[in-house]
């Protein structure tokens, strides 16, 4: 098999091609209106803010930093510019049910009106209503009934006196009613002159009193009648004049309001309460009670006024109160009080009509704002309730305002896997999250869009108020986009990293005195940050030189090999080789995996050596037993080891541990392999051969030295200058691999071999070796289990053969 | 008759001119008089004397055997006996002592209480001289709810040889005004400007003098009565003159005139008249009548 050819300078870097940005700075280019390359995102917002059926709301799914919320924010905003603004929403008075206020729609902007006119009129109630009840008219008008009802009273008593005198009988008054007595003369007659009457005198006169107590009783029971009919009376007159004094400014406020028939509904309810507790704008000095005229107040909850087209409401903190609204208490000598003023909107109000955008996962975090989001868009209907009720911890009487329909359109922002956590343990969640609009990472990076890319660069830098960057500056950060979306066809679409970049970048400009961002200053910032986050990796890079690490960049040996891995650490990467070791001899077939064995290897690097394990019996024992005892270990690694992409490092250790074929060790391999000896793509190809670079530079400089990596992974290569410049000058070298075989050849510098016509591998080829040497291990195999049953076999069965 | 006189220093009270007469019964109206007559008291810097009388009539009718009270509000009747009616007065005779010593010490009035038994208008009438003022509510103790004139002030006002003002609460109005009531062609007409200036005066109010005559308005009259008021010290004062009307027509015009405070002669035609009772009764205000 060809030893393939190392890579060229330009096929580990895509440079960007000057020409295609055709302009000076990026103060000459116009602003992006909206991002390109989200096509399938902006058409799922689209469609998910125009379609009215329900349940049809949007989940927006992305990584953090990728500027889902400004990109969906601006959009909405652009969307509902054209929409219609919604209704104002008032709150107001139940005089039916006083815990229950009432809900009013009214067209956007009225709601003001209508609370200054009813503020207007409690005002005028405050003055006009005392005035009428101290007007002559209204006292003399109460006068004439009180005085017609004592005139009845008297008129009983009185015909009861005059008969009383009429029979020489004396009523007198006590100070708890009245007695009767025989009197002569105007006085009444001394007792015991009385005893010297006739018993037939006596008798009449005391039939005659008992007759007028009869009477007298019948009269007096006849008061609490007489005092509610006036009671009665009072009423009707006081209802009487509230009614002609309010006539003229409730008669205006109907006329004003008559196209809305639950405002007029309202101010004839209001008409009927003042009417109802007229005494009570009578009896205080101070004027009615406060408490009464705020009844006729009206809470504003919703004012659009001043919203142009459709609101687009973010809401930073989505707890319950927040979402729902609240009814405030407000606290007095000690206790608390409440009444429908104290109702205050929450954003799902401000929103009706238009857009809620939330963050999923602060929504999640707060204690029932996720069951009331939900339960609310399932009703349809704004229903205000306390936390404390919902928990079940409050049971006193509070305000139950009337339920406000709902038409808002949802917009959930969240990262992917809580897109997928909720779809798949929430079952109400696709029910109410139908549309999904997904976030691209990354770009496309293609002819078309450099000059996109530019000008999405030039909108960033103008909105984050950092200066223009020049022509080169801008190539050089398409090809750091490309860097971070590890991939020469791509360009990060990450917003938070690219902004960050710039801002940096801008600082260096301005610390340098320079009016544009220069490459340089954008090479600076991403040096700055490297070296910020380079602590680590020093650290690591020193064990490396001084040996407590043992790492080889140059030399041969023989089952051991420089594997290449990736740590990330927070938002740093950084790449570094590891020692695999391999031992080999005769055994039963099997390949320990001494990761995996100590609990430290993953379920994917488990698989990986399985499959190395399958791959060296089909390949070099397909008839027969396989009688291999190998094991594998990374050493010097405590921290757990996991993915595949040490495979083909894995193999070609393995297989220089059982011929004792010495591998070289300045070259670094990395690589997923299948059972059929292809080789794979991996991951953090840059940072893997920037890490083995490094190490190779400190241990004496780079001269000779190389990696090996899948051929399929050379599009990702966006290597750092320094590497490019060993490249250029052939002091690094870079192999594209794709069989197993060519890592063999690169690594032992023999020749692989491919099996012949007659089963055999060609002779002095390394798989020739390797299948010779495992033809011995089965030889001694069969020779050792022939002595076990002979009974003088080796009881240790231990006979190392590696090397 | 005279059964007992209480001073605050236990002296026998000086008879003379002078004199603020307050009736009390232990009733509601009585105790809202009693202040009113403290206040009258101070600016007259006059002694006081309290009245109590136990009514020997109600003391006889509750020496029969048949005797019954039927309450006042309820309509209930019950035995009256004698001893539950003498301790219930004596009661009633305690508590006008000490609402009397009360009101009259925290005004620094010297006072006295006068105990008797009798008939109340003949007591009073016994007690009372020319130069004092008798000042009693409108109703004693009364079962008629809404009552404005008891029979005591009817005949009082009529009978006493010196002023009677008639107490009820007044009722607040906007304008406040003393209202002296005169007519033209008698005379006596002084004592009732006198009186009302004093009042318009002390209360810091301003005064309304209703003429009622046959003929219109007389100057001379009217120029001569508000340079007598102006030299009496009352500043905002008018003169009205009235038709002969009725009763009703000048209970009308004092209403008008947002009276607070009436002042009548005894002399005048229209107490002497049948629409006497019409004018104390409707217009239900603070009423002095004048000697």
């Amino acid at each position: 098999m060809a030893v393939p050819a190392a890579l060229t300078e330009g096929q580990i870097y895509h440079r960007c091609p000057m020409d295609k940005l055709d302009f000076e700075t990026t103060a000459a280019l116009a602003d992006l209106e909206l991002p390109f390359g989200q096509d399938r995102m902006l058409r799922a917002l689209e469609f998910g803010a125009s379609i009215q059926a329900s349940g049809f709301n949007l989940f927006v799914l992305g990584p953090s930093g990728a500027g889902k919320h400004k990109l969906v924010k601006q959009f909405l905003a652009n969307h509902a510019a054209g929409k219609p603004v919604p209704s104002d929403w008032c709150h107001v008075f139940n005089f039916q049910q006083s815990d229950k206020p009432e809900a009013i729609r009214l067209p956007p902007g009225e709601g003001q009106a209508l609370k200054s006119d009813m503020s207007g009129l409690a005002n005028e109630l405050k003055t006009a209503i005392p005035a009428t009840f101290e007007s002559e008219e209204y006292q003399a008008r109460i006068q004439e009934l009180q005085e017609e009802v004592t005139r009845r009273q008297q008129k009983g008593l009185s015909a009861i006196q005059e008969e009383a005198s009429a029979n020489n009988i004396a009523m007198l008054t006590t100070p708890a009613g009245f007695t009767f007595a025989p009197m002569r003369n105007g006085e009444v007659i001394e007792p015991e002159e009385y005893k010297k009457f006739s018993d037939k005198e006596k008798e009449l006169v005391e039939s005659k009193v008992e007759d007028l107590q009869k009477e007298l009783q019948q009269a007096i029971q006849q008061v609490p009648r007489l005092r509610k009919e006036v009671r009665e009376r009072i009423h009707e007159l006081n209802e009487e004049m509230v009614q002609l004094t309010l006539g003229g400014p409730i008669g205006e406020l109907r006329e004003k309001w008559s196209h809305l028939p639950a405002v007029v509904a309202y101010l004839d309810a209001v008409r009927e309460d003042v009417v109802e507790h007229a005494e009570a704008f009578q009896d205080n000095e101070n004027g009615a009670p406060a408490g009464l005229l705020n009844r006729y107040r009206v809470n504003l909850l919703v004012d659009n006024a001043d919203t142009r087209g459709a609101p687009v409401v973010y809401e930073d903190l989505p707890n319950h109160q927040h979402l729902t609204g609240q009814i405030e208490h407000r606290a007095h000598q000690g206790n608390l009080y409440t009444d429908f003023t104290l109702i205050r909107a929450g954003s799902l109000h401000r929103a009706n009509g238009g857009y809620l955008i939330l963050d999923a996962r602060r929504i999640l975090t707060q204690p029932m704002a996720w069951e009331s989001l939900k339960r609310i868009l399932f009703s349809g209907k704004i229903r205000i309730e306390s936390l404390e009720r919902l928990y079940g911890l409050a049971t006193t009487v509070s305000q139950q305002p009337e339920p406000i329909p709902l038409n808002v359109k949802v917009v959930l922002l969240g990262d992917r896997m809580l897109y997928y956590l909720l779809s798949h343990y929430d079952p109400d969640f696709l029910d109410l999250f139908k549309v999904e609009a997904d976030f691209e990472d990354d770009l496309d990076r293609d002819d078309k869009s450099y000059q996109l890319y530019a000008r999405m660069i030039a909108t960033m830098a103008r909105s984050s108020a950092v200066k223009a960057l020049d022509r080169a500056a801008v190539a050089r950060l398409i090809e750091h986009a490309s860097r971070l979306a590890s991939d020469q066809k791509k360009l990060t679409a990450h917003d938070r990293v690219l902004k960050d970049l710039l801002a940096e970048a801008d600082h260096w400009a301005t610390a340098s005195g320079s009016e544009r961002i220069e490459t340089c200053h954008i090479q600076q910032a991403i040096d700055e940050r490297e070296y910020r986050a380079s602590r680590i990796r020093e650290r690591s890079l020193d064990q490396i030189r001084r040996g407590v690490m043992m790492i080889a960049t140059d030399g041969e040996q023989a089952g051991q090999v420089n594997g290449l891995s990736v740590l990330q650490i927070g938002a740093t990467r950084f790449g570094q080789p590891t020692r695999i070791t391999a031992t080999a001899r005769p055994g039963k077939g099997q390949v320990v995996d001494i990761e995996r064995e100590a609990k430290l290897g993953g379920p994917i690097h488990g698989k990986a050596v399985m499959i190395l394990s399958r791959f060296l019996a089909s390949r070099y024992a397909p008839m027969g037993e396989l009688s291999l005892s190998a094991s594998l270990a990374f050493e010097q690694s405590y921290g757990g080891v996991e993915g595949d992409s040490a495979s083909v490092a894995e193999t070609c250790v393995l297989l220089s541990a059982i011929t004792g074929v010495p591998l070289k060790q300045s070259l670094a391999v990395t690589g997923s392999m299948n059972q059929l000896g292809e080789v794979q793509a991996v991951g953090g190809v840059n940072e893997k051969i920037e890490g083995f670079f490094n190490v190779c530079k400190q241990a004496g400089g780079v001269n000779g030295q190389g990696a090996l990596l899948p051929a399929s992974n050379v599009e990702h290569l966006m290597l750092n200058e320094e590497v490019r410049g060993a490249v250029r000058q052939g002091r690094f070298a870079i192999y594209p691999i794709t069989r197993i075989d060519q890592a063999i050849e690169l690594m032992t510098g023999m020749v692989a071999g491919e099996r012949g016509a007659d089963g055999n591998f060609p002779e002095n080829s390394f798989n020739r070796r390797v299948a010779e040497r495992l033809a011995e291990f089965t030889e001694i195999g069969k020779k050792r289990d022939a002595d076990q049953g002979n009974g003088n076999g080796d009881k240790n069965g231990d006979s190392n053969v590696n090397g | 008759m005279a059964t007992a006189t209480l001073t605050a220093d236990g002296q026998q009270p000086v008879k003379g001119s002078g004199r603020v007469l307050i009736l009390l019964d232990g009733s509601g109206p009585s105790l809202a008089a009693l202040q009113a007559a403290a206040e009258i008291a101070v600016t007259r810097n006059a002694e006081v004397l309290g009245i109590f009388v136990e009514e020997v009539n109600l003391l006889r009718s509750a020496g029969y055997g048949f005797a019954r009270e039927v309450g006042g509000s309820s309509g209930l009747v019950r035995p009256l006996q004698i001893d539950v009616l003498e301790s219930r007065t004596r009661m009633l005779a305690e508590q006008a002592r000490c609402s009397l010593e009360q009101v009259m010490t925290s005004h620094g009035l010297v006072q006295a209480l006068k105990l008797c038994r009798g008939r109340v208008v003949e007591e009073v009438l016994n007690l009372v001289g020319p130069e004092d003022l008798v000042v009693m509510g409108r109703v004693g103790w009364s079962g008629i709810p809404g009552a404005r004139l008891g029979s005591t002030a009817r005949v009082l006002v009529r009978q006493a040889p010196g002023d009677v003002l008639l107490w009820s609460e007044p009722h607040p109005r906007r304008q406040n005004r003393v209202v002296i009531l005169l007519n033209h062609d008698q005379g006596a007409n002084h004592r009732a400007v006198q009186v009302g200036a004093a009042l318009a005066r002390n209360n810091h109010q301003p005064l309304t003098v209703l003429i009622r005559a046959d003929a219109s308005g007389d100057q001379a009259v009217t120029g001569g009565l508000l340079a007598y008021l102006q030299g009496e010290g009352v500043g905002a004062a008018k003169v009205r003159w009235l038709p002969m009307g009725s009763a009703e027509s000048v209970v009308r015009v004092i209403r008008e005139e947002g009276a607070t405070q009436l002042v009548v002669s005894r002399q005048s035609s229209l107490l002497a008249e049948q629409g006497a009772d019409v004018l104390l009764i409707e217009t239900n205000l603070p009423v002095t009548v004048t000697s």
